[in-house]
């Protein structure tokens, strides 16, 4: 049964993504189910997991022979690579290997940076993002960023920013309220601040900050979230938290998320892709990127030999 | 890992530490400044200053007295022409006893304060406008260009923004702007003449607008990155996150900026004293566009006027009573824009 449908699944896909490294005929893009990522957590049975990979829909954007450049300097080279609903894709890779441009131009913020150019396709549900309107292509998919960055405004505020900049007539604080209070109960952050949503937002601890940061880009209800080092200047208990919410999200919106913590990526992440110097080295389900690295590059860093 | 049997050098006794230079004394005295003293010295410094500005208030109204007494709450109201009041305190009578105090000074106030508010508000959204084209909007050489220039303006002295009035705009109102009718319909009342509130107007938000858009540039540029980004990452677009963002977040600069240019406005006299026609005339509304040329005179631009007076006792203590009103202005000015920014500090960081 795993072996039929994983035959089916790899005939339907396209062609391993897979740079450098050149394979007989082993695929890279293993159908997930078979093993779990070895944390035990409760909430991922590989039935979920399986169900969640099985139809073909499941592939909400894709990358393909992505380069970006700043100031004609390659940052991200020839990079393909998919993104599916219902799992967490990991990039991990040492510092400067162009993790953060390649996320950010997925929702074409990179073109917030006057020197950078790019080459290749993305697509969204098949349909370029060069041909969406950037303003509804970045409400489909959402950013965190590295440092958490709420507006000087009141929680509530926040939240709803993204909600009252949507559409031409401003929703009332009524029906906002609701919508606000779902995205920051999604964003675990709801019992923590209920009493009084309008504190400023520039007064919660750093993790507080993040988690509304995530509130604030769960609540106009993106497809893909886009999470960049998000516990990167957090301490242990809100980066357990993230990645708890993290895992919980996956089932609903797509989410890739940068990190240099291998044991995070370990935690959260369904596929892993390891980039080095702008490259992507290899990309695969977690279990064997970490497990059973093909390349040797993979098999340096996540033992721990360089970055 | 080296012999066991390597002597050990023996340790060095540590140097007697050289005796210091005298320099270093010196510094070190400076150096041992504790907080405490730089506390106490700059505490003194401030109280200092407060003493000045309570004695500065006291001085002034004490010399204003008479004027405000003798009039009582008739000195702010209307009525008579105010600059034939103005003469006769001047060529009253020179027995204290028998001084002439009477005065209406509301043309003033109310010139004083059409051209401040008037100028002010114009002044401030141009510069709002102005200094989000030069943060957002406007390609690099250009705004390298307009940066410089914005700064020179706000260095230029009033005098010479009167004296362009003065040669330039006024002749232009006066030929072009103004009709021959429009002088008749209102002959009997006033002459027309090219100076009047619009001019003095226009020239004083030129002159108060670069200091608003330095202060405002300066404040827009500290905005955090991140903030945009984010805006920009939920699909807002670069217009809307300036204004619902960064313009949002630089209040209090906004704020700041309008309380310095309403005090210069407040406190400008040789160039609205050149090109505001200088009358003690209140400009109707009801005479619709006429009203725009009519002449004014603001209380600043009536003391510079009228300083020759200054030798006559009830003359000079009348124009006290000017200064004292545009003193309080000031200080209601001061405290207008701390009651403003207050709530606006609750929502940055710390
Ligand atoms: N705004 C920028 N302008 C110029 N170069 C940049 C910019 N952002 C990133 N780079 C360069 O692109 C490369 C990749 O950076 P980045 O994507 O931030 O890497 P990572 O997130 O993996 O640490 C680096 O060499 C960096 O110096
Ligand atoms: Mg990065």
């Amino acid at each position: 049964m795993d072996e039929v449908t994983s035959t089916a699944h790899r005939a339907a896909a396209v062609p391993p993504p897979v740079r450098r490294i050149v394979l007989d005929d082993q695929p890279t893009v293993v159908t997930p189910g078979a093993n779990g990522n070895g944390n035990g957590n409760g909430t991922r049975t590989p039935a979920v997991r399986f169900a969640a990979s099985d139809t073909a829909a499941r592939e909400r954007m894709r990358v393909e022979e992505l380069t970006i450049a700043y100031a004609g300097r390659v940052a991200v080279r020839d990079v393909t690579l998919p993104v599916r609903q219902g799992e967490v894709l990991s990039l991990i890779g040492p510092s400067g290997c162009g993790k953060t441009t390649l996320l950010r131009s997925l929702n074409r913020l990179t073109e917030l940076t006057p020197t950078a150019t790019r080459g290749g396709r993305i697509a969204l549900d098949g349909q370029d993002v060069d041909e969406l309107d950037v303003t509804l292509l970045r409400r489909r998919v959402a950013m965190v960023f590295q440092q958490p960055n709420p507006f000087p405004m009141s929680i509530f505020d926040n939240v709803a920013y993204g909600l009252r900049e949507q559409g031409t007539k401003r929703p009332g604080k009524r029906d906002l309220a609701p919508r606000v209070e779902e995205a920051l109960r999604r964003a675990g952050l709801w019992d923590e601040v209920a009493d009084d949503l309008g504190r400023p937002a520039l007064r919660l601890s750093g993790g507080q900050q993040q988690r509304l940061c995530i509130a604030r880009a769960l609540a106009v209800e993106p497809e893909v979230l886009l999470l960049d080092e998000p516990c990167s200047a957090l301490d242990p208990r809100s980066t357990q938290t993230i990645e708890d919410l993290i895992v919980r999200l996956r089932a609903e919106v797509a989410v890739v998320i940068v990190t240099h913590n291998l044991q995070q990526a370990f935690r959260v992440a369904d596929h892993v892709a390891f980039m080095y110097l702008g490259e992507l080295v290899e990309y695969g389900p977690a279990a064997d990127v970490f497990g059973n690295p093909r390349a040797r590059r993979t098999r340096e860093y996540v033992s721990g030999s360089f970055g | 890992m080296p012999p066991a049997t390597a002597p050990i050098a023996p340790r060095r006794p540590p140097a007697a530490p050289a005796p210091p230079p005298r320099r270093a004394k010196l510094l070190s005295g400076l150096g041992s400044w504790s907080d405490r003293r730089a506390e106490l010295t700059l505490g003194a410094l401030a109280c200092a200053v407060l003493v000045l500005i309570g004695l500065m208030v006291v001085f002034v109204f004490s010399k204003a007295w008479p004027s405000f007494w003798h009039n009582g709450f008739a000195w702010f109201g209307g009525g008579g022409d105010v600059d034939r009041q103005l003469d006769n305190i001047y060529n009253g009578p020179s027995r204290p006893s028998e001084y002439v105090y009477k005065l209406h000074a509301w043309p003033l106030l109310y010139g004083t304060a059409l051209t401040t508010i008037a100028g002010v508000v114009i002044g401030l959204v141009t510069a709002l406008l102005a200094a989000v084209f030069i943060v957002e909007f406007a390609p690099s050489p250009i705004r390298r260009l307009l940066e410089p220039v914005v700064r020179l303006l706000a260095a230029v002295p009033s005098v010479v923004y009167g004296l362009i009035g003065l040669l330039v705009i006024i002749p232009f109102v006066n030929n072009h702007l103004i009709g021959e009718g429009r002088k008749e319909s209102v002959a009997y009342v006033v002459q027309l003449n090219g100076s009047g509130l619009i001019v003095a107007i226009v020239i004083l938000s030129i002159m108060i607008t670069p200091i608003m858009i330095s202060i405002i540039v300066d404040a827009l540029r500290s905005v955090p990155q991140g903030w945009t980004e984010g805006a920009a990452a939920l699909g807002v677009n670069r217009w809307r996150a300036m204004w619902t963002i960064s313009v949002r977040s630089v209040r209090p600069a906004i704020v700041a900026a309008a309380v310095l240019a309403t005090a210069r406005a407040l406190g400008e006299a040789i160039m609205l004293s050149m090109v505001s026609g200088s009358r003690g005339f209140a400009p109707n509304p009801l005479d619709g566009l006429t009203f725009l040329f009519e002449p004014v005179r603001p209380l600043a631009a009536t003391i510079v006027d009228h300083s020759e007076g200054l030798s006559v006792t009830p003359f000079a203590q009348t124009l006290y009573a000017f200064a004292a009103v545009l003193l309080v202005s000031s200080i209601l000015l001061s405290l207008g824009g701390w009651a403003a920014k207050r709530p606006l500090a609750r929502w940055s960081a710390r």
